[in-house]
């Protein structure tokens, strides 16, 4: 102040004289020179004094500078804005290397200096906030609207700096003033100031609780609505401070119905504001079953999508993908969300360089994939996860194998598509890659079991997997240990695998048949001792029954090879086949009778199922309403038959005659759908494969008529019957 | 038993009939057939052309259907980054 008075001088010496009194020189210390300029503050200096002083020009003046005290050299490191511009401030820095005590206080002292001037200025602020409050909030309270307007602005000023804006926050009744301000003003200007004093003080957890506190939470929600885009923008912000930080502030958003207002928001076209409302989203309806259901009863999953579909911002693609992430483990959302056409906008974000993104949209193309198989317009999805399939991250691969074994579940276009795209091939490899992840491995056979059967191209595929070296990997899934969802998987790969001749060789030298046959003995054995069918075994949720069936079945259609046919009989496997044949399941009914039909080929195998006894069993079995059985168990019946007397071939004949193996086509349809039949005869003298009238309804026998002819071999036929078809 | 024969159907016949269906659904069901199956429906090959239409038109898919399995059991732990 002293020195801005000065004005002009006369010369250097008054200057001089000047910075004597001001830096209240100690005994002094001579000093070397160092100049100290100041580019802050003290502009008035700047203006007045320019005179510069260097330690050559004027002997008078280097001595005055050697006078001043490290006193003074402190003064000047701490507040270099008081040194007077051009002022050379000898130092005492005699080693350039080594910094003198002043210089290395420099700094530190200067930051020091900075704090506690904030600290005075935030002490004034809080001071004049705590004082002002009261009167504030009397005018938030006022119901002139232009007195409320103008007080909303200043207090959101206040809210801007830190000190004052503390003092609001601990003042309940100001926070209460501004919410219901809020919520009742009508003017514009007024509902932004408010949203943002309440935004302003969201940033703090005092005033979180605060906000919290005043019923912010259904005023905020209420602002949802709010035609003012900044509103908007404060509101949702707010409001996902609060879900972040605040306790009970979920449950306090959900019952004032946020998410129904949160839902439309998803139509906004600003990709941040759009990131902080899905977050909302996620954070509501994580665990909470009636917000995903809220969710979708406004149209969330196609808001969603849509999302997904047109956007690139990469914070609100993820946010997205983690609210679809939620609701797909809905049932009532899932398809819903595949109908939006979420699939193929999740099947967008594979490729990218986002790996969160990516994998929370795997994670959820997963979830939904169950619900999907019948989507069209996945053909770009499918090849993509097929690339995917040569991924080293498990997760990745645990996904991808999982979506494709469920689109390819019962659907003849993607099973094409994706075995025509090297799906074969990739599905081996990743099975070969991951052989000890069962999460991988299920999946992946399962989706090759689709692929071959079933649909056009299903032969390509069987021969695709002996090209890949597919079969030893598959064959080696047999064995143990045994985690029996694979084993039925692999079992059931192996027989759709048989129906290729090509297949066959390979499939016997990679052992299969003693796997199966051991794998059918285990099963059968745990499956007998448990009992009746009431009491079903099972083994990582797979019923022993089932692995039975499988084996069998598998054993079947090897058996249409001659070398497999000996090898499987060889194995003493026939009585257990006949055994099966008492089974109360249709399917393992089906496969024993089919298994024992191929076998019954070689002359010795007819002979040895003859011995076990399977002709009675048979001969009830020709009465089944299943069309697969009845013919399995007849054509049996035959090729037993086929060196036997003309008695025991025409019994056989009878029986079929009594059977309900009939051949009308409608009639057949009904008894494949399992149709209640009703009482009542066919018409006798009927042949028993055609020409019943259709609509003809299925009588069940007449129990008379069975008992009528014993079930022995000791038929006694009737005399003078003669075939003359040569046998 | 009391039964009337269908007019002109020896039980002959009608064995010669259900043979030649049986043998036919085995064909349609994929099943290889004998030499002397495959001789005896060549034998029958009358019987065997007006039977062919009789036969269902539907496929007899004999494998285990295709299953969906069921990811979406329960919610994932999110870990928020």
């Amino acid at each position: 102040m002293m020195a801005m008075q000065m004005g002009e001088q006369e010369g250097p010496r008054k200057v001089m004289d000047w910075q004597q009194t001001y830096y209240s020189s100690d005994s002094g210390i001579q000093s070397g020179a160092t100049t100290v300029r100041s580019d802050d503050g003290m502009t008035e200096y700047s203006k007045k004094y320019t005179i510069t002083t260097t330690v050559a020009q004027n002997p008078a003046e280097v001595e005055s500078q050697f006078a001043l005290t490290r006193a003074q050299r402190v003064r000047a490191a701490m507040f270099p804005e008081t040194v007077m511009e051009g002022t050379a401030i000898l130092s005492t820095q005699t080693d350039p290397a080594q910094m003198t005590n002043v210089q290395k206080l420099a700094e530190p002292s200067q930051m020091l200096k900075t704090a506690i001037v904030h600290l005075i200025n935030y002490q004034d602020d809080a001071e004049m906030a705590t004082r002002a409050v009261p009167e504030l909030t009397k005018l938030l309270n006022d119901d002139d609207p232009v007195v409320v307007n103008k007080a909303a602005q200043i207090v959101n000023q206040l809210t801007r700096k830190e000190a004052s804006r503390r003092a609001l926050m601990q003042s309940p009744q100001m926070v209460a003033a501004v919410v219901r301000a809020m919520q009742n003003t009508g003017d514009m200007e007024t509902a932004r100031a408010t949203a943002s004093i309440l935004h302003n003080l969201s940033h703090q957890r005092e005033g979180l609780l605060a906000i919290f506190k005043s019923g912010g939470i259904p005023a905020l929600v209420r602002m949802l609505s709010s035609p003012m885009d900044s509103v908007l923008f404060y509101a949702i912000t707010t409001l996902h401070n609060l879900l972040l930080h605040q306790e009970g502030a979920k449950m306090a958003v959900r019952l004032a119905d946020g998410l129904q207002r949160m839902v439309p928001l998803l139509k906004k076209s600003n990709p941040k504001f759009l990131a902080i409302t899905t977050d909302c989203l996620q954070l509501l309806s994580y665990g909470n079953q009636e917000s995903k259901l809220i969710i979708l009863a406004n149209g969330g999953p196609e808001g969603l999508v849509q999302i997904m579909r047109n956007y690139n911002y990469e914070k609100l693609l993820w946010t997205t993908s983690r609210v679809l992430k939620v609701l797909s483990v809905c049932p009532s959302n899932k398809p819903a969300i595949v109908d939006a056409g979420g699939m193929q906008a999740l099947g967008k974000h594979l490729t990218g360089s986002s790996q969160r993104l990516m994998q929370n949209c795997l994670w959820t193309l997963r979830n939904l994939s169950d619900a999907a198989t019948k989507q069209e317009g996945l053909d770009s999805l499918l090849q993509v996860l097929v690339g995917l399939l040569s991924s080293d991250d498990m997760h990745m691969l645990t996904c991808a194998t999982g979506v494709l074994s469920n689109l390819t579940c019962n659907n003849a276009r993607n099973k094409s598509l994706v075995t025509r795209g090297n799906g074969v091939e990739a599905l081996i490899h990743a099975i070969l890659r991951a052989s000890e992840k069962e999460d991988v491995v299920e999946p992946a056979v399962c989706a090759l079991r689709h692929l071959t059967s079933r649909h056009p191209d299903a032969e390509i595929a069987q021969n695709a997997v002996r090209d890949h070296y597919g079969i030893p990997a598959i064959i080696k899934l047999l064995g143990q240990p045994y985690y029996w969802p694979v084993i039925k998987a692999a079992v059931g790969l192996v027989r759709n695998l048989a129906l290729c001749p090509a297949n066959q060789a390979p499939l016997r030298d990679a052992g299969a048949i003693p796997r199966l046959v051991n794998l059918l003995l285990k099963a059968h054995q745990d499956a007998q001792k448990h009992g009746s069918s009431s009491q079903q075994t099972y083994q990582d949720g797979v019923r022993m029954e089932e692995i039975v069936e499988g084996c069998t079945g598998a054993l079947h259609i090897m058996a249409r090879d001659p070398v497999n046919r000996v090898d499987i009989a060889s194995m003493d496997t026939i009585p257990l086949f006949v055994q099966l044949l008492y089974s109360p399941v249709d399917n393992v009914k089906r496969v024993a009778a089919g298994v024992l039909c191929e076998l019954a080929v070689e002359k010795q195998c007819a002979n040895a199922i003859e011995s076990e006894g399977a002709a009675a069993p048979l001969m009830e079995l020709l009465h089944s309403s299943n069309e697969g059985i009845a013919t399995y168990a007849a054509a049996v019946l035959f090729r037993i038959s086929e060196d036997k007397n003309a008695d025991y071939r025409k019994r056989v004949s009878v029986e079929l005659t009594h059977s309900l193996f009939k051949h009308d086509p409608a009639a057949w349809d009904m008894a494949h759908n399992t149709v209640q039949m009703e009482g009542g005869y066919a018409d006798e003298g009927e042949p028993g494969f055609y020409g019943y009238p259709e609509g003809m309804p299925m009588h069940p026998i007449d129990p008379d008529m069975v008992d009528e002819y014993p079930m022995n071999m000791q038929y006694d036929g009737m005399p003078g019957q003669q075939y003359t078809e040569p046998y | 038993m009391n039964r009337e024969e269908a007019p002109g159907k020896s039980p002959e016949e009608m064995y010669i009939q259900q043979k030649v269906r049986v043998l036919l659904m085995l064909k349609k069901m994929g099943s290889n057939l004998t030499p002397n199956e495959e001789a005896f429906l060549r034998n029958y090959a009358g019987v065997v052309h007006s039977q062919m239409s009789q036969l269902p038109q539907h496929p007899i898919d004999q494998g285990a259907e295709d299953v969906v399995m069921a990811f979406s059991r329960s919610e994932t732990e999110d870990r928020r980054q």
